[in-house]
């Protein structure tokens, strides 16, 4: 697929665990947490996929080894059909780190606060020795008004504590853009963010995308939000992408069992009636431990559908039409489909074309 | 390129920048400490001992050796030794002061040497982890049970050995510097923990993360982030180690590593111990450099605990 | 006493010796909280009435900053140093709780009423078993014996649905969710008429979220309790709550019953915080977008505080602050409302709003 800018393929991300200090010595591990395991993955130029998924779900790894920033165990990540899962070191990995950036969760913690604004958005152009000071200087105060903080003079001689919780994720975004990315993995880039900011921050993103041709890699626990933001939608569950498809798709029409229960508790303010709270799967117990993945399907033991086969092998991920796919076996193609679905009429948003 | 011609402004706007931002951390700073009655008396007193130690003739004249006696053995304070003699005839009020000097340069270069050793190998092991940081901390561990005095007594023939027993370094007696290295020797191990702990804690916040996003190799990342957040434990620490520095180097001019030729406080009242002024009963041979070495270590943790307060990175946060 | 409220009846603990058995549970009249910085006073909470009646659910939500949690922190004066209430009154029962010293204040904390906070989970002392702690209070607090703590303890444990033998447990054994739980039986072990939850659910997972709510919203069954749950998630409030009051920068803005409010909101900045909800059920793809952001409270505006970001605002709003008017049980400040109208909400002006629908990739 040549539209595919960013591709993971097979990703596996084991963290071995450790006892004491004698094991750390005998380089001995009591088990590893399998905290990805087995992702494949295509970032489209100029879309935003969000990868949905519970706390330990993998999702933030995931981002974190496309940013790389921890090291895969397995599996290839290819940028713009070029190779990269072996590139480590600052020198090897500077023309990658120019055009994938990363958003992180908490404005708070990104920003180091003995840095001023500025120097927080100069700062990966000293790195990577890029301009002439003055050339620098307009680009920090293009990133910054890009971002929403204008004039950017009275923003930049200021420390993070004088700046509010929106400000300072506007901060973080201009830090991305004044490299010029093209992609930008975005970790939960508005959950510690009150509603009313959150949604000027995410138009922010979108007219960014639309101005400069971003891709986003939009992490966030938050199907709601994945619903209003993303063109594609990936489940991700104990290390695996358990779903994936255009938005619409995946939140009207869910196909794996594990969606069909996120999409039923999926916050809304709506008081609900009796009915509607009949029909919400509330899935027992919590997210297992990455450590002890059960076999055959891994989210089996939580599963309302499970049967015989689940407990055998682990269902791929079947396509089901429309750039849709779900790893189930009630997906499997030939079988009557269980339905679960809403009318969906009053979405004026077109499903973006699946590139099969 | 024509931008060379406009990139000069630029740079000058850059700088006046940054001086005004300095400018006003600084004004900051001093607010906030001087509403602090404490600090405000730690650091008067440190004045005062300061101006004396950095010049001690100008207030009581050149320093008295055991060579030269002014007045008679033992005498009590009178109009012209107003701190008694020694049992040498030696004016105390000029061993006192100039023992400040002694005593407080020995304290200042221990400091520099613990501090300096202390934030280099726990940034480093903290930073950077691993092997480096277990061989580091195991290292730390080894330097941290070294009882003061039994290595001060060993390390005392070697150094002297070593550098011979007339050396000197920056005006500063063999006898001395071995003092000095077994205070830093001795010393270091505490900051360097204490410096690796706040590098871990700071090394897990997403704006080292983010540097490294942006390329930045280790180096650019401990320079950049990790030691501007360390900076004011350093500066809260050196304080703290420099109390303590005076503390040490008092006990161990006690128990007799001092030079005679240059009398710090301890080795005062060291000399008081030998001559056996407690049984005689001169108390102006004790009292005076007892009562420095207090008030000084005082002042310290006076002045420590407020900068500890001021600069503390969670208080900064809060603000 | 034979006029007792049914839920009252069921109570084993004894009535604080003050309390008046017909008053309403619970009625704050125009409290008032204030902040004492070095750069001023920050009107954290600025006048705010409200009632809670025996076995109801009220939701207070609003941004960060607007005073909820000020609120509940007033309502058990467990403030910090620098806040203090400086007008109006906390009746419990009859018994009005502000000018109750430290020491008069502790028959009613814990007692009567009791505390969740967000992250809770986390403030379990991790080297004691989980009982043992969620006893502790009942030894201190009722002065019972340690066998008697202990049953008590085990029971309070299955009501939240922990397993008699988990109780054993040290606090890191269980997972985030099962320590909410914990601090859930805590908050019952003095068998306290109201408990109050700030952000009880905002960190634990969507999932787990939805299990400790279904707890919440049985328990309030099952016990009669009275719960205050103040949060920013307004799906949490539609969730459990009878009522709901919706706070901006320290006043009320909307209070009335949920589905009203969130059905038919009529003060602007409610309609623009449900806009601005994400909602997979609903039939929008888009989020509104609220302008500017909250008043400084060292200085707020005068006349209506929202009146700055306020899509309808006209004059009288930054001159005059609106008086409180009750339409179908809805209590609303706002200058669009008088009380001569029918009350029919003013509906918001085309949205400003982003999402899927805006956004298409060209």
């Amino acid at each position: 697929m040549p539209d595919d800018l960013l591709r993971l393929e097979g990703l596996k991300v084991h963290f071995p665990i450790r006892g004491g200090f004698v094991d750390g010595l005998l380089r001995r591990t009591r088990g590893v947490i399998r905290a990805v395991d087995g992702v494949d993955l295509a970032l489209r130029r100029g879309e935003v996929l969000a990868l949905v998924g519970e706390s330990g779900s993998g999702k933030t790894t995931t981002g974190r080894v496309v940013v790389k920033l921890t090291r895969q165990t397995a599996g290839t990540i290819t940028f713009e059909g070029r190779d990269v899962s072996g590139l480590w070191g600052v020198r090897a990995l500077r023309d990658y780190r120019r055009r994938v950036q990363l958003i992180f969760q908490d404005p708070y913690e990104t920003l180091n606060p003995k840095q001023t604004i500025h120097d927080f958005v100069v700062e990966p152009l000293e790195v990577n020795r890029i301009g002439t000071t003055a050339e620098r200087e307009r680009k920090v105060t293009e990133a910054l008004e890009a971002a929403g903080l204008r004039p950017a003079s009275d923003f930049a001689f200021r420390f993070p504590h004088e700046l509010s919780g929106g400000q300072r994720q506007r901060v973080v975004i201009a830090g991305a853009l004044v490299m010029d990315p093209d992609v930008i993995v975005a970790d939960e880039p508005v959950s510690m963010l009150d509603v009313s900011i959150r949604t000027e921050l995410l138009r922010l993103m979108l007219d960014l995308r639309r101005e400069r041709g971003l891709t986003y890699l939009f992490i966030t626990h938050d199907l709601s939000l994945a619903w209003v933001i993303a063109d594609r939608i990936a489940v991700m569950y104990l290390g695996k992408i358990m779903e994936i498809g255009p938005a619409e798709q995946v939140i009207r029409s869910p196909r794996n069992p594990y969606t069909q229960a996120l999409v039923s508790v999926a916050p809304s303010p709506d008081p609900p009636t009796a009915g509607e709270r009949a029909r919400r799967t509330i899935l027992e117990g919590e997210t297992p431990d990455a450590a002890q993945i059960p076999t055959g399907c891994r989210f089996r033991p939580r599963c309302p559908k499970a049967f015989e086969r689940c407990a055998l092998e682990e269902p791929p991920l079947f396509d089901v039409g429309g750039g849709q796919a779900a790893a189930c076996w009630l997906a499997e193609p030939g079988r009557a489909l269980p339905v679960m679905s809403l009318p969906s009429d009053s979405l004026t948003a077109q499903p973006i074309e699946g590139g099969a | 390129m024509s931008a060379a011609l406009p990139a000069a402004p630029v740079e000058t706007r850059l700088r006046a920048e940054r001086w005004r931002l300095r400018v006003q951390a600084t004004r900051a700073f001093a607010r906030r400490y001087l509403r602090r009655g404490d600090g405000l008396v730690g650091l008067v007193i440190l004045v005062v001992f300061a101006v004396l130690a950095i010049a001690p003739q100008l207030f009581v004249g050149p320093l008295q050796t055991a060579t030269t006696a002014t007045g008679s053995s033992l005498e009590g304070p009178t109009s012209v030794h107003l701190f008694g003699t020694d049992e040498l005839g030696r004016d105390l009020l000029n061993l006192t002061i100039h023992g400040a000097r002694i005593s407080m340069a020995i304290g200042f270069l221990a400091t520099v040497i613990t501090i300096v050793v202390g934030a280099i190998i726990g940034i480093a092991a903290g930073f950077l982890g691993g092997w480096i940081d277990n061989v580091l901390m195991r290292l730390t561990d080894f330097f941290l049970v070294l009882p003061t005095f039994v290595l001060a007594l060993i390390l005392a023939p070697v150094i002297l050995d070593v550098i011979g027993v007339e050396a000197e370094l920056f005006g500063i007696r063999a006898t001395l510097l071995v003092i000095i290295v077994v205070i830093g020797v001795t010393s270091w191990a505490t900051t360097a923990r204490i410096i690796r702990s706040q590098t871990l804690s700071i090394r897990e916040r997403m704006f080292v993360d983010r540097a490294r996003v942006i390329g930045g190799g280790s180096a650019h990342i401990m320079r950049r982030h990790i030691f501007p957040n360390v900076i004011n434990l350093i500066v809260a620490n050196t304080v703290l180690t420099f109390a303590g520095a005076v503390f040490t180097e008092t006990t161990l001019s006690f128990i007799g590593l001092g030079d005679p030729f240059q009398p710090s406080w301890g080795q005062v009242l060291n000399a008081a111990q030998s001559s056996g002024a407690p049984g005689l009963g001169a108390w102006w041979y004790i009292a005076p450099p007892a009562a420095c070495v207090v008030l000084v270590i005082l002042a310290f943790t006076l002045v420590g605990n407020a900068l500890d307060d001021i600069l503390n990175p969670k208080a900064v946060g809060r603000r | 006493m034979t006029d007792l409220p049914a839920v009252l009846r069921r109570r084993e603990a004894p009535l604080p010796k003050l309390a008046d058995p017909n008053a309403r549970l619970l009625v704050v009249e125009d409290l008032k909280t204030h902040f004492s910085l070095e750069s001023g006073t920050v009107r954290a909470v600025d006048g705010i009435s409200f009632t809670l009646d025996y076995g109801e659910a009220l939701g207070i939500a609003g941004e960060s900053g607007c005073g909820k949690t000020t609120t509940a922190l007033s309502l058990v004066q467990i403030l910090p140093s620098n806040a203090r209430i400086v007008e109006g009154s906390i009746k419990l029962m009859g018994i009005d709780l502000v000018p109750k010293s430290e020491n008069a204040m502790r028959r009613y904390r814990w007692r009567e009423i009791s505390i969740v906070f967000q992250g809770a989970m986390n403030a379990l002392n991790p080297v004691r078993r989980v009982r043992d702690q969620i006893a502790e209070p009942i030894e201190q607090r009722l002065g019972a014996s340690q066998a008697t703590a202990r049953k008590r303890a085990d029971e309070l444990l299955e009501l939240v649905g922990i397993p008699r033998q988990r109780g054993q447990a040290y606090p890191h054994e269980l997972s985030g969710g099962m320590r909410q739980r914990a601090m859930i039986a805590m908050a019952l072990a003095c068998d306290p008429a109201i408990v109050i939850g700030d952000e009880p659910t905002t960190a634990l997972d969507v999932m787990v979220q939805d299990q400790i709510l279904e707890l919440l919203e049985s328990l309030r069954k099952k016990l009669g309790l009275s719960l205050i749950l103040i949060t920013h998630d307004l799906s949490v409030i539609a969730e459990t709550c009878d009522r709901v009051l919706i706070m901006y920068a320290g006043r009320v803005a909307e209070e009335g019953p949920v589905g009203e409010v969130f059905h038919r909101p009529r003060h602007p900045y409610t309609q623009k915080l449900l806009a601005a909800f994400p909602n997979i059920h609903a039939d929008r793809r888009t989020l509104d977008v609220i302008p500017g952001s909250p008043p400084d409270l060292r200085n707020p505006p005068p006349g209506c505080r929202f009146a700055p970001r306020c899509f309808a605002a006209m004059t009288i709003c930054t001159e005059v602050v609106p008086v409180e008017t009750t339409f179908d049980g809805v209590r609303v400040a706002c200058h669009l409302y008088n009380a001569a109208d029918d009350g029919a909400p003013v509906t918001i002006a085309p949205p400003n709003a982003i999402g899927a629908t805006t956004t298409e990739v060209a």
